[in-house]
């Protein structure tokens, strides 16, 4: 089961980037954790994933970025039918009010993470949003209990019959 | 691949003593059992297949009957009782000519030769009706098939035991969305208190009362929300912490012995004695698994106190919430309270269980207790994979193929205990490893061939094996993929699968051995007043 759901973060400073991932190690056994250092590449990434039938369950995206900025790519995921369930964080210092409020409105952002940021807050961002994912998308919770937040997941499979008597 | 050669068997093997009709059966059979064992395709949709290839292969509407049309002659009469027919439609090995039937099958009518010659035989028949034809080839390959009219396989789709369940799953949706079954828990839960044993017993003994009425499935992922927390207030080398884990799994896999309703394997088990013209109140069902599975539960319960101690004096229990009043709600409560009263007393006031059911299938959607998404998210698979089961099981025994494959075997030898144990061991083995449901399936057919053959004495030992099966099936929890509790609990990480195994195994040998001893000493006791 590992790797069928994947960790995007999409972030141009390497440091800030090398972070984030290092913040969300605790999630590599058991999620494929990819980067990207724009839009560009962020699509490249996309495409491979659809390739390998790997869906995208939660998106760390910087505003500011080279080419294309962060909100603008948030808001043509939520379009997409592909990337419409994914959790989106938007994960950044520098977003002002209008990018922010386009964000919320349009791309049905989920979460805000200001930069500098507190690891903590990152590990128990990424665990509940993952955790709506699954059971937004009606993926089997199993694989996921221990990491994930296991209360919800339980409950998810007590009221929507994941599982059955067999 | 192997399941698809072996659906061709009719084709390629040729079996003494087994008809035609008992060769696709024995193809569809092990195609079945191939399939379920593998699993290239869910379980239910193997179930499905199966309901399908017998209407196709061995009803009277199916491809192989409606399109070979067998040679058939029409009788001449000579007089009134005397009558003329072809040499070939004269079978001397069975003394018998064979009409056909409107459905598609040939009868059997056993005839007395008056003359041979040249015109063909001469026969006198007790009766032939007017229009009678007859197959004109006695040995024609058709006379192998005995069709039944597919509306036979088709019903057990809703056979009574489907609609138990139907009825039963309805309360269950409607109890999980007025949290019903999360109210009752907390109240069952109060009296026993904080100290970490009595919550251990209290977990176990509400596991195991609502897997009886519910999904072992869905009330052990439940309860895991009712446990995790309790889980958290232990320091992380808390031995108890695998107790608590554990003890959900399994009060919720032998919970479900308790009532017909309980799991798909008593389904199963019921079904196959109701095609034999037995049934099985839903009260004295319970009057003959309730004890074991209580001695059972007190004895997991020792066993996990003294493997998994704790070495906190208290555990707090945090349960809040209140019944809700609206109502639909108290609809539900009214509807839940009356179904499972007229269930377990159903001995009193004959009411068959099935009947019964109608109350919350009726009353629920009546009063929109439960709606349109609720019935849509119904686990109607597991309906799927219980019919599939039953329709097996009848081709097996209206085809001789039940008879036959017990008939290589002298069964006789064991002894009635004998059998009992070979029948509690294999069903045993089989469900830790396949689903308990197939199990059952797999394994009742031997049962009723061996009542049908005349190896079990009464029908009262039938009945004893029956029942031993349906608990054996529940029995099998040993691994992580015994059991979808299992498997929950085994996701958490909580713990490791030797412990899983260690519990697992010891719950399958106690509970074997209580089954025993209730074969011999208590259902003796309540048997006769159903068995007559």
């Amino acid at each position: 089961m590992k790797n069928e759901l994947a960790i995007l973060c999409i972030e141009d400073e390497p440091d800030v980037l090398d972070a984030l991932v290092r913040d969300l190690a605790a999630f590599e056994d058991y999620f494929l954790v990819e980067t990207a250092s724009d839009v560009n590449e962020a699509e490249g990434v996309l495409d491979r994933l659809r390739a390998s039938n790997t869906a995208v369950g939660l998106i760390f995206c910087d505003h500011i970025l080279p080419g294309k900025n962060g909100v603008d790519f948030l808001v043509e995921l939520h379009k997409n039918p592909d990337t419409r369930l994914t959790r989106k964080v938007l994960f950044t210092g520098q977003a002002g009010l209008e990018a922010t409020v386009t964000a919320v409105n349009r791309a049905g952002l989920h979460y805000y993470i200001a930069k500098p940021w507190n690891p903590e807050e990152v590990v128990a961002c990424a665990r509940e949003q993952l955790t709506r994912y699954v059971i937004q998308a009606g993926l089997n919770p199993l694989p996921y209990m221990k990491i994930l937040d296991t209360d919800q997941l339980s409950a998810a499979i007590a009221r929507r019959d994941f599982l059955t008597d067999r | 691949m192997a399941g698809l050669a072996a659906l061709s068997l009719p084709l390629w093997l040729s079996l003494d003593g087994l008809s035609l009709g008992g060769h696709i059966a024995l193809g569809i059979f092990l195609m079945a059992a191939i399939f379920w064992m593998a699993e290239p395709i869910p379980i239910y949709a193997t179930s499905l297949l199966v309901i399908t290839l017998q209407v196709l292969l061995l009803s009277s509407q199916g491809i192989v009957v409606t399109f070979s049309d067998p040679p058939t002659v029409a009788p001449e009469a000579v007089d009134s009782e005397v009558w003329v027919i072809p040499e070939s439609a004269y079978s001397s090995a069975t003394e018998q000519v064979y009409l056909l039937e409107s459905n598609g099958s040939f009868r059997g009518l056993s005839v007395e030769v008056v003359e041979r010659g040249n015109a063909g035989v001469l026969v006198r028949p007790f009766t032939i009706p007017p229009d009678t034809e007859l197959l004109a080839d006695a040995g024609h390959w058709r006379r192998g098939i005995e069709p039944v009219s597919y509306t036979v396989f088709l019903g057990t789709l809703s056979n009574p035991i489907i609609i138990l369940f139907l009825g039963g799953f309805l309360l269950a949706a409607a109890a999980v969305r007025y949290e019903l079954e999360r109210n009752l828990t907390r109240i069952f839960l109060k009296p026993f208190g904080n100290a970490p044993s009595n919550i251990l017993l209290g977990m176990m003994l509400v596991t195991a009362v609502l897997s009886a009425f519910m999904s072992n499935t869905a009330t052990t992922a439940m309860m895991m929300t009712v446990v995790l927390p309790l889980i958290r207030q232990l320091p992380d080398g808390d031995r108890f912490r695998i107790g608590l884990a554990l003890c959900i799994p399994v009060a919720a896999n032998i919970g479900g012995i308790i009532t017909p309703i309980g799991t798909p394997p008593n389904a199963i088990v019921i079904a196959a004695l109701a095609e034999q013209g037995y049934s099985i109140p839903f009260g004295i069902w319970m009057l003959l698994t309730t004890p074991l599975v209580l001695v059972l539960m007190a004895i997991v319960w020792f066993t996990l106190m003294r493997l998994f101690p704790c070495k906190q004096a208290q555990v707090e229990l945090e349960l809040s919430g209140n019944f809700q009043r609206s109502p639909k709600a108290i609809a539900l409560y009214l509807i839940f309270g009356t179904t499972v009263i007229l269930w377990v007393t159903e001995a009193w006031h004959g009411l068959s269980s099935s009947l019964v059911a109608l109350l919350p299938i009726a009353g629920l959607t009546a009063c929109q207790v439960v709606e349109k998404q609720e019935i849509r998210s119904l686990p109607w698979e597991v309906l799927w994979l219980v019919a599939g089961g039953i329709a097996l099981g009848i081709s097996m025994r209206d085809t001789g193929l039940a008879m036959w494959l017990i008939s290589g075997v002298p069964w006789g030898a064991l002894g009635v205990l004998g059998l009992l144990i070979v029948f509690c061991l294999v069903a045993v083995t089989f469900s830790n490893f396949l689903s308990n449901t197939v199990t059952a399936t797999l394994v009742i057919p031997l049962a009723i061939g061996l009542s049908v053959g005349g190896v079990l004495p009464d029908t009262q030992t039938l009945f004893t094996v029956a029942l031993m099966i349906a608990v054996s099936c529940s029995l099998g929890m040993a691994l992580p993929i015994s059991t979808p509790p299992n498997a929950i609990a085994y996701s958490t990480g909580l713990l490791r699968t030797v412990d899983l195994a260690k519990v697992g195994i010891f719950t399958a040998v106690v509970g074997i051995l209580l089954a025993m001893a209730s074969a011999l000493l208590l259902w003796p006791l309540i048997l006769p007043s159903i068995t007559g």
